[in-house]
């Protein structure tokens, strides 16, 4: 219950204009989702195979990174390693600096903005021209994602219209979503074919063939990684999947659960620089493999979470992220996965919050694509967090206090018979509707007042006079 | 050990009925009698340790574990009002450390301990007789009893064999009201925002009734209708199957 | 960078199974697959190709012609009925060079508003209605991402049933499946079509592949 989190959740809370916005994507993503998975009845079967791929993946890490950068290599990519979000960076802006790069353009990636990539970037004096639809809207708004999807969730058309009508050179009308996207791709257009560096991330690493594979919607990937001189790919190294084969069935998987689609419009394979007798393709490809906690997460018990494909279904499912929006989480990952990920990420001091404000309603596990068991992973982090005392002393008191009771059978049934009755001193027609330390619970509703004997003297009573 | 066809069961009856609402305990008892069962109520239960655990503490929930499963391992089975309490129990061999005494025990007690309605449906195959209700009602299932038991169908199925009572839709039944236990006082504008919202879906099925299974998601649900000044009166299920429909939660006895 | 190499892997080095371990697991992973595939999808690969091409969904367009010979025809009928000028990007592939491109202005090069580009698939997905793309001399990535109109030939020869099924031993640089026109569901999580690809895309089917096995022939017992 640190000031940070709960200050945020209340602005969101207090945004009518967020829940709208939150509300028209959420629901036509449930939607959508909801009728993919109907119309696949083999979903449960292959749930069960993606989470074992990427299990066995995990497990076999090691093997398949020196599989995926010999061959990567082999194509002629160049293979980088790096540990931390700032080495990532820093490899980053070194490429573009030594191709003299006055412009980069950014396919959507969420280890882009896991790294911090947009800000090393502004640092070094490097444009940067972020070619997603959202993330072209946030970058405009000068805001970070709110959702590992639709970065730009927390914004209403008639925001995004505004917006546009303020920032961008053209004069086309933006009433509709159709008129907003012909604005973008005219304003995108000629950047896309000027830049000198194409960054994107990473949907999967093909450890037999070294390539990358990327998806989206929009066209934008090829758009960012073809003309360029430089394509680089900053990838999680936990992306890796031992064949393409492997990778379409978590591709059945990812789509399906993140927009409803069966495939994504463009899936793309990309293997190595241009090629004699190619006439586009960049000359010289990079893949930066990023570790930043991920080799943690699969040494302290969140091996699990590595499993994920970024999907989104479990924010979109999510009855506090539906509340809350991304933006009050506070790192780069909002909701259920965000909530497992951001402690390693940021620490468990400054995030502790997040694995505590969920109801544990287990609806992200039973919607996850590969089964990753987000509540147990939850738990785990709320044990630590106790552990380390980090949770307030107030609740770690009554706890405590309750316990001491709770142990004792005799002090708790006296401790009941003393307690309800002077609740019901509070109430009035059968509801309490305020009581000292009960404000969490009548801020906001009523509380039923409580019988006068709880159940077990009741029945202690009724047992007493049976046998008389 | 009693005979097969007639288990003598536990009621654990959990701290929240113990404490707010006596009647559920009782339509338990007589559900379970119904069902052609032995009850017992052991007199030391307390709390399933269910807030220590939710909490992170888990030593304080494996103190109260330790006394939970000393007191029900005895009986044949353990029947609890609630999902979320018999999930407690189910998960209480997590508590421990594999190949301990106390893990084999905890093990052994998770294979015998059912929430109420789905023990009455699935192990009893009881079906209530003679019960008559004139009244429109809707159903919550709460979260815990749905995933991590597989409770939905036998409460609409229990429901179903009372006479005038017709069931109507909830958009959203499967979704958290958002009382998470100790989440709904941690986070208490979260919450409310949640129940809000659950609140409102309630009052669109037009149902004169609300309907669940664990008395936490009730009151969490009741308190915020009756915040909003909605008709809706809300039961546990367990009362209205053992035609025991006395006064609605918030409602003067 | 090479103490970030060793120090993420030594991290990751645990017991170490042996590479024929590992290949035999990875192997077993994918004799799952079978099942998991949709069985909704049935029929003559090209027939389903076509008919889940036109589905809501994936909104595209097309049409069967006998022969290839009869493609710019056909592209004619396309330019016609969507008032567009005879002015196309011609993918340089020797099977379209050769066609008889009459009353139409063709071009090998591709521009950035290019209106119109005619190309033609490596091959085709039936389960998803994709189009393959293999990037090489014939066939530059950026044709199927620059003109609004997007026009691709596929033999119907070259469709085949699961996504599985036209990955290549030794891919090229660039391996592209194409499942209908851009578009983009970022404004309020809604599917708009056309966004930085082609808005439209009709795909032009050559020929039929009766002799096929029907594609649920392909899933196992």
């Amino acid at each position: 219950m640190s000031a940070d989190f709960t200050a945020r959740a209340g602005a969101a809370l207090a945004d009518p204009t967020l829940k709208i916005a939150i509300d028209r994507t959420t629901i036509t993503a449930r939607t959508k989702r909801a009728s993919a998975i109907a119309a696949w009845p083999e979903f449960p079967l292959a749930r069960a195979l993606g989470r074992d791929i990427k299990d066995h993946v995990i497990a076999h890490l090691d093997h398949y990174l020196l599989e995926f950068e010999a061959n990567a290599i082999a194509s002629g990519a160049r293979v980088h390693w790096a540990e931390t979000a700032q080495q990532a960076c820093d490899i980053t802006v070194a490429l573009c600096r030594a191709a003299d790069a006055r412009s980069v353009t950014r396919s959507k990636s969420m280890l882009g903005e896991e790294i911090g990539l947009p800000h090393a970037l502004a640092q070094a004096g490097i444009e940067r021209v972020e070619t997603d639809l959202a993330e072209h809207i946030i970058q405009l708004a000068g805001e970070r994602p709110s959702h590992i999807i639709w970065p730009a969730l927390h914004k209403t058309r008639e925001q995004v219209g505004e917006l546009f009508a303020r920032e961008h050179h053209g004069a086309l009308p933006l009433d509709t979503a159709e008129q907003m996207m012909a604005s973008a791709r005219r304003e995108l257009r000629e950047k896309f074919l000027a830049a000198d560096v194409g960054i994107s991330g990473a949907n999967f690493l093909i450890a037999d063939t070294g390539a990358v594979c990327t998806v989206t919607n929009e066209g934008n990937a090829e758009l960012t990684t073809t003309p360029p001189r430089l394509h680089i790919v900053t990838a999680g190294i936990e992306k890796l999947v031992p064949s393409t084969a492997h990778a379409m069935s978590l591709l059945r998987l990812l789509v399906r659960s993140a927009t409803g689609a069966e495939l994504t419009q463009y899936t793309s394979f990309h293997r190595g620089p241009r090629r004699p007798g190619d006439t586009d393709g960049p000359t010289e490809f990079h893949i930066i493999l990023v570790d930043n906690g991920r080799t943690r997460m699969r040494a302290e018990g969140l091996a699990e979470m590595l499993r994920c494909l970024r999907c989104g279904a479990c924010l979109n499912h999510c009855v506090v992220f539906r509340q809350i929006g991304g933006h009050a989480y506070g790192g780069t990952y909002p909701g259920p996965m965000g909530a497992v990920i951001t402690p390693i990420l940021d620490g468990l001091a400054a995030s502790h919050d997040l694995p505590n404000a969920c109801t544990l309603n287990g609806q992200c596990q039973e919607v996850c694509p590969v089964a990753i068991p987000l509540p147990t992973l939850l738990r785990g982090w709320r044990d630590r967090s106790w552990r380390e005392g980090l949770e307030p002393a107030s609740l770690r008191g009554s706890l405590a206090l309750w316990r001491f009771v709770a142990r004792r059978p005799a002090l708790y049934r006296a401790a009941t018979a003393l307690a309800l009755p002077m609740m019901r001193l509070f109430a009035r027609r059968g509801w309490i509707s305020a009581m000292p330390l009960a404000g969490g619970w009548t801020r906001h509703r009523d509380l039923p007042a409580p019988p006068a004997r709880g159940f077990m003297a009741q029945y202690a009573a009724r047992q007493k006079a049976a046998r008389r | 050990m009693a005979a097969a066809d007639r288990p003598h069961v536990a009621l654990f009856v959990t701290c929240l009925v113990d404490a707010m609402r006596p009647p559920i305990g009782f339509a338990a008892i007589a559900l379970l009698e119904a069902a052609g069962c032995t009850v017992s109520v052991p007199a030391a239960q307390t709390c399933c340790g269910q807030p220590a655990r939710n909490s992170g503490d888990r030593a304080g929930a494996a103190d109260l574990a330790a006394h939970t499963i000393a007191l029900l391992e005895p009986f044949d089975a353990v029947v609890v009002p609630s999902g979320s309490c018999a999930a407690t129990i189910i998960q209480y061999p997590e508590l421990f450390d594999a190949g301990s005494a106390w893990h084999a025990r905890a093990t052994a007690l998770a294979g015998r301990t059912h929430e109420l309605l789905s023990y009455l449906a699935d192990h009893r195959k009881f079906i209530p007789a003679g019960i008559a209700l004139q009244a429109t009602a809707t159903y919550h299932d709460s979260c815990s009893g749905l995933r991590e038991l597989g409770v939905a169908a036998q409460p609409r199925a229990l429901l179903g064999a009372v006479a005038g009572l017709a069931l109507l839709p909830l958009d959203g039944a499967e979704t958290c009201c958002g009382f998470g236990g100790t989440f709904c006082v941690k986070y208490p504008a979260i919450s409310n925002a949640i129940v809000d919202e659950k609140a409102r879906a309630i009052e669109a099925t037009g149902a004169g009734l609300l309907l669940g299974g664990d008395l936490g998601c009730l009151m969490n649900m009741a308190g915020k209708l009756h915040r909003r000044g909605s008709p809706v009166r809300a039961y546990p299920a367990a009362e209205i199957l053992a035609g025991m429909a006395g006064p609605a939660i918030g409602e003067p006895a | 960078m090479t103490d970030a190499r060793a120090a993420i892997l030594a991290r990751l080095a645990g017991h170490r199974t042996d590479q024929a371990t590992i290949a035999a697991q990875a192997a077993a992973l994918l004799d799952r697959v079978g099942p998991t595939r949709p069985d909704r999808v049935r029929g003559a690969p090209d027939a389903v190709f076509l008919q889940r091409l036109a589905s809501p969904a994936i909104g595209a367009t097309g049409e069967r012609i006998a022969t290839l010979a009869e493609l710019p025809e056909a592209v004619s009928r396309y330019l016609a009925a969507h008032a567009l000028p005879p002015l196309v990007a011609v993918q340089p592939h020797p099977e379209l060079a050769g066609l008889a491109w009459a009353g139409i202005a063709t071009h090998a090069d591709i521009t950035p508003d290019e209106a119109v580009a005619v190309g033609l698939a490596h091959g085709g997905i039936a389960e998803t209605a994709s189009l393959v793309f293999h990037s090489g001399a014939h066939s530059p990535t950026l044709f199927a991402f620059l003109p609004m109109h997007h026009i691709v030939a596929l033999h119907a020869h070259s469709v085949r049933p699961w996504l599985e099924d036209h990955i290549a031993a030794d891919p090229p640089r660039n391996v592209n499946l194409v499942t209908g026109p851009s578009g983009t569901t970022d404004i309020e999580g809604t599917l708009v079509r056309g966004a930085h690809g082609p808005g439209h895309l009709h795909v032009v089917m050559i020929g039929s592949n009766n002799d096929a096995d029907p594609v649920a022939a392909t899933r196992p017992a």
